[in-house]
């Protein structure tokens, strides 16, 4: 086994796809903390989209209104955090546990209840690999990054959106300030609660398109527990890249490439039970952490619900 | 306020019932009978409460010291694993029932303390927050007991992902033996006495107190925040450990795939409903584990899906979180 | 804080009525803005008592009273920030409604705050056009580059736009709030003490600026409790008093003894006697020292200042004084003397005790006590009650075997209550109820407490009196003083120069993270000091 199985176009191939929802998820959740709100309940949101996205496309045939549905899905549970954390300043790590459980039981529930027990689950058909056409036949980047499903290619284009949105526009500029000294922002006529709100429901919405992916991308069916942790993935991915779109980008694709290999190594070794291996990604993302953490800073207001009239 | 909460929870469940078109009335009459209405419900639900309770006072001693570990349900895996393997190596050696029952649950106390510990020390040495590696350690240990269960422990005669049983003197002695319900439950609210005792009278417990209130400011007066929070995220890790043990040993005496049907979620809303107070977990948890237990009892005659009842729950505890942030915005005060 | 004593005194009358309508100075242009009797309650504080104002273009109008008179809150109701329980704010004759920021900006009303508000990690360029970038959606930085640049050179600034505003200091920071305002068109511009944190030299630099924009037409509102400045540039003073605005008048007819009167709402003697800061008696020559540091340097971080090469002593029944602009060094000091931070080269010693490697909770139990700067974020333990709060720290002195003694810690709190002035009604009560003032005598509280056990204590007091109501101020003077009066020390670090000048037998000046000059005191003289402090002296 040399160092070419490490490189494998095939590996990175599949480490550009299987971090797709992962850079999404990670999208949404940068642009609400960049508002200063910690959202913790992404793994739940994820969920609820997971299976609002696939229920709506499985019944209706159409992927694209199985993602609206999981987009709005998601946007409502953004919602009430929005209310408890933003209006009613409860606090946001308390109502986003909540929130998360409340997803993740209102996902399954939610399939159950439409689709029943059944001994063969349901399935939808995936997202098709789409080959750029000049681009795919490039020696090796043409099979790593251009033979992948849309989303994909779409998900790499938010980024930039994101990139763009924050750092050059005006708004951007705002959610900024907000994220930062929702006070400064205030008094110079910032609308800091509808911001934060627009953010919240906007990065809730890619949350939940993410966790739509999911199934649409990855399985075709819909498998209780089936978000694992991508959730809390995406949240240290923010961290670890710094509260910068392109950042949470690379850290995806690490993350990504580590799921690849393992999958890859499971194939061709034997002697590793597949728990072992199927563990490997969890246990790296917390090694990747102690990285992420050092040194990081997070935008000043995070957690801290802004009142008008607190006297500081 | 909280009959609000009630309510709203109990609509829903009506709703679900409805849909699965069941009649409402007689599900709920079976539900409260297995629950409450009968030794063998109320033995269940006191086997229920058990990992609740004892889940509910680890993270609610994370949370008095600031931390958040969220990681309970890996915490009850390592520690129903090491509770087993003791289990299991010390059947040869034939040690009457007080001396294996002790080892065996200081074995998966021992467990789940040295499995929070790695999430402690992330924590210490370089501030990466114990919420993540909790939640990660979680899928870690679920993958654990999912090889030990399918490899080398499996009981090939089982036909399922479960392992060996353990011998019999290692199970926990019955409360209700008519019903099913183990000593567990005593050692849990035994658990919850003592952890209120050590927060409420005694000066490491204050000084845990301190810490969760106001890092900064114990830091100034002289207190080891990183040791305390430590102390306090390690003794937690131990109880959600002996939680597993206690269900290793007290209800299925082998380990299992779904040695936890998520009791550490649930755990996290009977602590915030209770405000991380150990004496109000008790009567918490016991509600919760009637609501578990009787959804046990939907799942068997109404097909109710078992995860409604984290919908249920979580509902509750939401209504009583914005009802409370509502009233306290209306009752600003300073002195 | 406290209410204004039922027994307000009352300045003679037709005095008042003959400075308040301008004794003969008619003035006849139309007011830019009204506010009349603007009432406003915090929980039981009631901040604003029927205050009225006028503002006239082109005029430096000083609003003058002590901390907790209510001049911050009549501010934030004219830039929206609070919503009045009642009264009005009226532009030409009309009422106009005053709800949130945005409506103040459309009147042009804009303030900086005494603590500014600026992002600190956005660049100068980003803080100043935020919010009026130019109504497009895209954020070009080239244009807006240009106009910053344009703006910052027309009124003088000389600043990096690029840089981000966290490393400014704090002068410029200052500058950078003013140009901010200007940026978006201001017609009123309130500065709330923005005197506070600068050198004498400063003061002046900023007060001739505001002279030549007010002469430009703009309305100036200068938020004060220092009656020198106000008297150097008012063209017109607005006294307030427990919420009320006490008088209105020309600058030329207030005389200082009278504007301290208004201010204080006491007799002349009582009024001076308030205002005093009474020195205690210089040490003893062979007192002996406490604290003596001894070429401390630390090492510094992307958010701690590098300290370098500290020496001062502080002998027993001494106040020093710890002088310097603002991010000068003092908290790292501070976090220094107490341990919070570690040493890197040098050594402290505590009562001939070499302390330097010790940890805080040893230098603790030794005496040595943190005043911390920020009282709200450093002193008390929200969700825990006043007793508990207390026994901070005292805690491991109080309870000597494992058990928490709940009896004692409630004797502790009533003693707070009873003999250190905090108000409450138990000591049961949430501490997150208390208010600035009550938290600060809590803490003093605390380390008096701490002082009882030790018998040669040392105060690290970090800005002790910021904030608070001259009534709250005599009370932490009171208590520093009584700690060198038990054979204590106090290191007084302070922004504000006037309490230095005032309490200190000695004053050490930070620059930058070394000690670049010392005063012997009494005899100061300001502006040696403020050369020292902005780091041109020696």
């Amino acid at each position: 086994m040399g160092w070419q199985f490490f490189f494998d176009p095939e590996v990175l191939r599949q480490m550009v796809f299987v971090a797709t929802p992962l850079v999404l998820a990670a999208q949404g959740e940068l642009l609400i903390q960049r508002s200063g709100i910690l959202n913790v309940s992404i793994e739940g949101m994820m969920a609820l989209g997971a299976v609002v996205g696939f229920l709506v496309a499985y019944v209706t045939g159409a992927k694209l209104f199985g993602l609206v549905a999981a987009a709005l899905a998601a946007a409502i549970l953004g919602l009430v955090l929005g209310y408890a954390a933003i209006t009613l300043h409860a606090p946001q790590l308390t109502i986003g546990l909540a929130l998360f459980i409340l997803g993740t039981g209102l996902s399954s529930l939610l399939y159950r209840m439409v689709i029943g027990l059944r001994f063969l689950p349901p399935m939808i058909a995936t997202f098709p690999a789409v080959e750029v056409p000049v681009l795919s036949e490039l020696p090796i980047v043409g099979r790593w990054l251009f033979r992948v499903p849309a989303p994909s290619y779409v998900v790499i284009g938010v980024v930039a959106i994101m990139h763009l949105f924050l750092f050059h526009t005006t708004i951007g500029l705002r959610v900024r300030a907000t994220g930062e000294n929702p006070r400064c922002a205030d008094s110079l006529g910032i609308p800091v609660t509808r911001l934060r709100y627009a953010c919240l429901m906007i990065g809730g919405m890619l949350i939940g398109v993410a966790g739509a992916l999911l199934p649409m991308m990855l399985t075709g069916t819909y498998s209780e527990g089936m978000v694992g942790g991508r959730g809390w993935i995406s949240l240290m991915l923010v961290i670890l890249g710094r509260w910068v779109p392109f950042g949470t980008l690379m850290g995806a694709w690490l993350f990504g490439y580590v799921d690849a290999l393992q999958y890859r190594l499971g194939l061709t070794i034997q002697t590793v039970p597949p728990q072992f291996m199927l563990m490997l990604p969890y246990v790296f993302v917390v090694l990747v952490a102690i990285r992420a953490y050092r040194g990081a800073q997070a935008p000043q207001a995070l957690l801290k619900p802004y009142d008008r009239e607190a006297r500081a | 306020m909280y009959v609000a909460a009630l309510a709203a929870a109990l609509a829903i469940n009506t709703l679900v019932i409805a849909i699965l078109r069941h009649d409402p009335w007689v599900a709920y009459k079976t539900a409260l009978n297995d629950s409450l209405g009968s030794i063998g419900g109320f033995a269940q639900t006191l086997n229920r409460m058990t990992p609740l309770l004892l889940v509910a006072i680890t993270f609610s001693l994370s949370r008095q010291v600031g931390l958040a570990n969220i990681g309970m349900d890996g915490q009850i895996y390592v520690g129903g694993v090491l509770a087993t393997g003791i289990g299991l190596s010390l059947a040869p050696a034939g040690l009457p029932a007080w001396q294996m029952v002790p080892l065996v649950l200081a074995g998966g106390a021992m467990a789940g303390a040295a499995f929070v510990l790695i999430a402690g020390v992330l924590r210490a040495a370089w501030g990466v927050s114990e919420i993540f590696t909790t939640v990660m350690l979680n899928f870690v240990a679920a993958y654990l007991v999912e090889f030990l269960c399918t490899g080398p422990w499996n009981d090939p005669t089982a036909g399922e992902a479960i392992t060996y049983p353990i011998p019999r003197t290692a199970a926990l002695p019955m409360l209700i033996t008519r019903g099913g319900a183990h000593t567990g439950v005593l050692l849990a609210c035994a658990v919850a006495v003592l952890t209120w005792g050590l927060l409420y009278r005694t000066v490491p417990g204050y000084e845990m107190r301190a810490v969760g209130a106001n890092a900064r400011a114990a830091l100034i007066a002289g207190i080891g925040v990183t040791r305390v929070q430590l102390i306090a995220l390690t003794l937690g890790g131990g109880l959600s450990g002996l939680a597993g043990a206690i269900e290793v040993a007290g209800v299925h005496e082998r380990l299992l795939v779904g040695l936890t049907p998520g009791y550490g979620f649930m755990g996290i809303l009977v602590a915030v409903l209770a405000r991380y107070h150990p004496l109000v977990l008790i009567p918490v948890s016991f509600a919760f584990a009637v609501l578990v237990a009787g959804s046990d009892s939907l799942q068997r005659t109404v097909g109710f899906p078992a995860s409604a009842v984290f919908l249920v729950q979580a509902l509750v505890v939401i209504v009583i979180m914005v009802v409370e942030a509502l009233r306290a915005r209306r009752e600003r005060y300073v002195i | 804080m406290f209410p204004d004593p039922a027994r307000d005194y009352q300045c003679p009358d037709q005095l008042r009525c003959e400075l308040k309508f301008g004794g003969g100075s008619p003035i006849t242009k139309q007011p830019l803005v009204r506010l009349v009797n603007v009432w406003k309650r915090f929980g039981s504080i009631q901040a604003l008592a029927g205050a009225s104002l006028d503002v006239y273009p082109g005029e430096i109008h000083v609003v003058l009273g002590e901390n907790g008179a209510g001049k911050t809150s009549l501010m934030c109701v004219l830039a929206g920030l609070y919503r009045p329980d009642q009264g009005e704010v009226l532009v030409n004759g009309q009422q106009f409604a005053v709800r949130t920021p945005a409506d103040a900006l459309k009147l042009g009303v804009t303030m900086v705050h005494q603590h500014f508000e600026l992002v600190d990690n956005l660049s100068v360029w980003e803080n100043v056009v935020l919010g009026a970038e130019g109504g497009r959606f895209a954020l070009t930085r080239r244009r807006c580059h240009q106009a910053v640049r344009q703006l910052a050179s027309e009124h003088g600034v000389e600043v990096d736009i690029d840089a981000r505003v966290r490393d400014l200091p704090v002068g410029l920071q200052q500058k950078v709030e003013i140009l901010k305002m200007l940026y978006r068109r201001a017609r009123i511009l309130i500065l709330d003490e923005p005197t506070t944190f600068l050198t004498p030299q400063e003061v002046d630099t900023l007060l001739v600026t505001l002279q030549r924009l007010a002469a430009s037409g703009l309305a100036i509102l200068l938020v004060t409790h220092k009656l020198r400045d106000a008297l150097r540039v008012g063209d017109r003073l607005t006294v307030m008093r427990g919420g009320r605005v006490v008088a209105s008048l020309p600058a030329a007819g207030g005389t200082e003894e009278l504007l301290v009167q208004w201010m204080m709402g006491e007799p002349p003697a009582a009024a001076t006697k308030l205002l005093e800061t009474a020195r205690p008696a210089p040490p003893a020559p062979d007192a002996p020292v406490l604290l003596e540091v001894e070429e401390t340097s630390t090492v510094g971080t992307h958010n701690r200042l590098r300290l370098q090469g500290i020496s001062f002593r502080l002998r027993a029944g001494e106040i020093v004084g710890v002088a310097g602009v603002a991010g000068s060094g003092q908290r790292e000091l501070a976090e220094l003397l107490v341990g919070l931070l570690p040493v890197a080269a040098g050594r402290i010693r505590l009562s001939g005790v070499d302390i330097t490697k010790l940890p805080i909770r040893d230098r603790l139990d030794r005496g040595l006590v943190l005043v911390p700067e920020d009282r709200v974020r450093d002193g008390i333990l929200p969700g825990m009650t006043l007793a508990e709060t207390v026994v901070l720290g005292l805690h491991r002195h109080l309870f000597p075997n494992v058990w928490y003694d709940f009896a004692r810690a409630m004797q502790l709190g009533r003693n707070a209550i009873e003999q250190h002035a905090v108000r409450a009604p138990h000591p049961l009560i949430p501490s997150t109820y208390l208010s600035g003032g009550n938290i600060q005598k809590l803490i003093l509280a605390r380390a008096v407490e701490t002082c009882r056990i030790r018998a040669e204590p040392v105060v690290v007091a970090l800005n002790p009196s910021r904030g608070l109501d001259v009534r709250a101020v005599q009370h932490v003077h009171q208590q520093l003083r009584s700690v060198v009066g038990r054979g204590g020390a106090v290191l007084l670090v302070s922004e504000d120069l006037d309490e230095l000048i005032g309490l200190c037998h000695h004053i050490v000046v930070l620059h930058r993270g070394q000690t670049v000059a010392e005063f012997d005191g009494p005899g100061y003289d300001r502006y040696s000091i403020g050369e020292a402090m902005l780091g041109s002296a020696a």
